[in-house]
């Protein structure tokens, strides 16, 4: 292997692992948040890689006004995740409820339920400013 | 190199979750389906009474945040019965623009996400980078990729420039060439072909028993098109096919979407070329007088449906909404028993449903011992790859022509 | 227009009842209403309107809360566009009603629905988790009737 490419894995070792976790929002952030990892925006380049497991992961990146119906799966993913962790609330509805305040089936945004470190506003959150939230929260994890 | 891999299904499987999809198993094959949904939840409806109409409008655009457009102007035509207002012609063109940019959006979404259920996951990025095009227009037309914000009772708020409809028209040839791809591939590439014809079989027969709408029901033959059947905005004004095919199992549904695609841009090129003149709204009243009203859309994945009772007051007395994937969701259980559990993921992804449906645990049990295992979404993708790999040879990375 | 005149007029012939209950809202349109003592005859018209006028589609079932009763739109459409809505009650004291699934299988989760969210009894309705409150909603609550309201709760955010 070359030394740049000694680097680069050295650096994506080093990279948090991220997950994704839906918590009943209508699906607007989740696709930007895959359209983060496509080639136009391409998030990879940072390092970061997005894992299935929580077991492994140092972000957790939430969408959603948290249904009832995810409350208790939402609390049980961040505590199968190892410290140190950090909870990215991803749109509008996660960082506070947005339009689905005060409807019956929601409970509000990510923060009602666990700790946020970082939110990432938008009605979608565009991918740009995805990129723009996780980059910086790796710089604070970083120091 | 490490390899990305896309969050369909993140779950640990030891999460003991209440599952959404019951798998009841005999060997290979699933004998029996249990669905259970209520994830997305929310209340929506009920907000809906305690909040005036304008406010609505942007409470039920987020019902889906892949065909927000459909659900806003269906809930806004109702509400435009009720009240006895006309939409200038100009207005309607510009909504129909908009329903067809997101119908292209939608269907190229699909696409990707298929190709990643399939292990294909070079059509994913193609895919999503083709949609990127569309994404940018309307930014430029509403100010939003998602969510557009476009509709107001009466009409629309924003006016579409002359440059703007050059643009408009410069995008859908770009989109028209990658279209013709899309088809080659989905009636010409074996490989794909192969890995989806006879998968997720419904009949004409079955998909009218059920109830089944969109391009789910059009591939079994049945040619129901709200556009065509119930026109609504500007499509009595422009020609297009109603596509069906007679596959009626995943293939055809694969093919009815992209040969969509291509009828989309006739449309919008139409759309664009006989844009009226004049205002783009009128103005509506706060109060909604007493009435009630249907109004019905083609969503990229079927037959929307809205249901408004008006009260005289600034707030409806009720507001029913019915997405096309519940209309298909009955119908899922039969295109999935008898077939082989590997098959699931693709046959699932192939009615199109939301996202977070398919964000969900699977149980899987095994015939009469009853023996339960969890699986998470990426675990049975996983299984299936697996096993196409073993059992048919099937590998979707050796397809050459996306290279 | 004139076609759903005539379709008015099969259907008053066939059923009696309906005579006077019926209004052609605009092309495409029709809406029609079984009083409430002949709520016990919708499956018979849901059967005639599928099998003799081509109404092959259940679009969905619309519940509402109308004080004194419930009221159940069953919406359904033909091939040709038409929308004919059927309007049905139950009274609100003992809202009971029989499934319509043996007519249209589309139905079960429209009538999970009316269950969950009205609280009304839908017998013969095929076993099934419930459809679209989550399983830890307390019973005896049914949030589209007039008089639930959320309770009050506003969990602050967790530093």
């Amino acid at each position: 292997m070359s030394l740049i490419n000694k680097i680069l894995t050295w650096a994506r070792i080093k990279s948090p692992w991220i997950i994704h976790f839906n918590t009943g929002a209508c699906n607007a952030c989740d696709i930007e948040i895959l359209a983060s990892l496509t080639p136009t925006y391409d998030l990879e380049r940072f390092g970061i890689q997005l894992k299935g497991t929580p077991r492994h992961a140092d972000v957790m990146v939430c969408s959603g006004p948290v249904t009832l119906q995810t409350k208790d799966r939402l609390l049980r993913i961040y505590e199968q995740m190892a410290e140190p962790k950090f909870v990215v609330a991803v749109g509008t509805c996660a960082s506070s409820g947005g339009v689905f305040q005060g409807c019956y089936g929601v409970n509000g945004g990510i923060d009602t339920i666990i700790p946020v470190s970082a939110y990432i506003p938008g009605c979608p959150a565009r991918p740009e400013a995805i990129i723009d939230g996780v980059v910086k929260l790796l710089s604070t994890i970083k120091s | 190199m490490s390899r990305v891999v896309v969050p369909i299904g993140p779950q640990h499987p030891a999460l003991k979750e209440p599952a959404s999809f019951t798998l009841y198993l005999e060997g290979e094959r699933v004998a029996a389906t249990n669905v259970a949904l209520g994830y997305n939840h929310r209340g929506i409806e009920k907000a809906c009474e305690e909040r005036p109409y304008i406010q609505d409008i942007y409470l039920i655009e987020r019902v889906c945040g892949i065909c927000s457009h459909s659900h806003s102007t269906a809930f806004i035509q109702a509400v435009e019965e009720i009240a006895a207002l006309e939409v200038p012609r100009r207005g309607a063109y510009i909504r129909s623009i908009i329903g067809e940019l997101e119908r292209i959006h939608s269907h190229l979404l699909w696409l990707g996400v298929a190709g990643h259920e399939l292990g294909f996951d070079t059509l994913f990025m193609y895919s999503w980078r083709d949609r990127e095009v569309v994404m940018d227009l309307l930014a430029m037309i509403t100010g939003n990729r998602v969510n557009y914000g476009i509709n107001t009772i009466g009409g629309v708020r924003r006016d579409i420039s002359k440059e703007q409809s050059e643009q408009i028209l410069k995008a859908v040839d770009i989109l028209e060439e990658r279209t013709k791809f899309y088809i080659k591939l989905a009636t010409e590439e074996t490989t794909l072909i192969g890995r989806l014809a006879g998968v997720g079989s419904l009949s004409r027969e079955m998909a009218v028993k059920f109830g089944a709408t969109g391009p789910t029901a059009r591939a079994a033959g049945v040619k129901r098109d709200v556009r065509k059947d119930d026109p609504y905005a500007a499509y009595s004004e422009v020609s297009f096919n109603v596509i069906t095919d007679d596959h009626a199992d995943v293939l055809g549904r694969t093919i009815v979407r992209v040969m969509e695609l291509m009828e989309s841009v006739k449309i919008i090129r139409q759309l664009i070329k006989q844009l009226p003149d004049g205002p783009i709204s009128v103005r509506a009243p706060r109060k909604i007088p007493a009435g009630e009203a249907i109004s019905r859309y083609e969503a990229p994945r079927g037959e929307d449906l809205h249901y408004v009772r008006a009260n005289g007051s600034e707030k409806p007395e009720r507001v029913k909404v019915r997405a096309p994937t519940l209309a298909n969701l009955t119908a899922i259980t039969h295109m999935i028993d008898g077939g082989y559990l590997a098959d699931v993921p693709i046959v699932i992804a192939a009615i199109d449903p939301c996202f977070s449906c398919t964000d969900r645990m699977i149980s899987l049990r095994e015939g009469d011992r009853g023996t339960e295992t969890l699986m998470d979404w990426e675990g049975l993708r996983n299984y299936s790859l697996e096993w196409y790999k073993k059992n048919r040879g099937i590998d979707m990375n050796k397809i050459h022509a996306l290279r | 227009m004139e076609k759903a005149e005539s379709l008015i007029k099969d259907l008053c012939k066939a059923f009696a009842f309906i005579e006077g209950h019926t209004k052609i809202q605009r092309s495409r349109r029709i809406y029609a209403e079984i009083p409430l003592e002949n709520s016990s005859s919708l499956k018979e018209v849901l059967i005639y309107l599928r099998n003799k006028k081509n109404f092959t589609f259940l679009c969905t079932i619309t519940g509402l809360d109308s004080g004194e009763n419930f009221e159940m739109i069953y919406h359904l459409a033909d091939d040709a566009g038409v929308l004919i809505n059927l309007k049905s009650f139950t009274p609100r004291s003992r809202p009971v009603i029989e499934s319509v699934t043996p007519v249209f299988t589309g139905a079960v989760f429209y009538e999970r629905e009316l269950k969950d969210l009205f609280g009304i009894e839908v017998k013969g309705l095929p076993e099934g988790r419930r459809y679209p409150l989550p399983d830890n909603w307390p019973e005896g609550q049914y949030p589209l009737r007039k008089d639930w309201k959320k309770p009050d709760e506003n969990p602050a955010p967790k530093a």
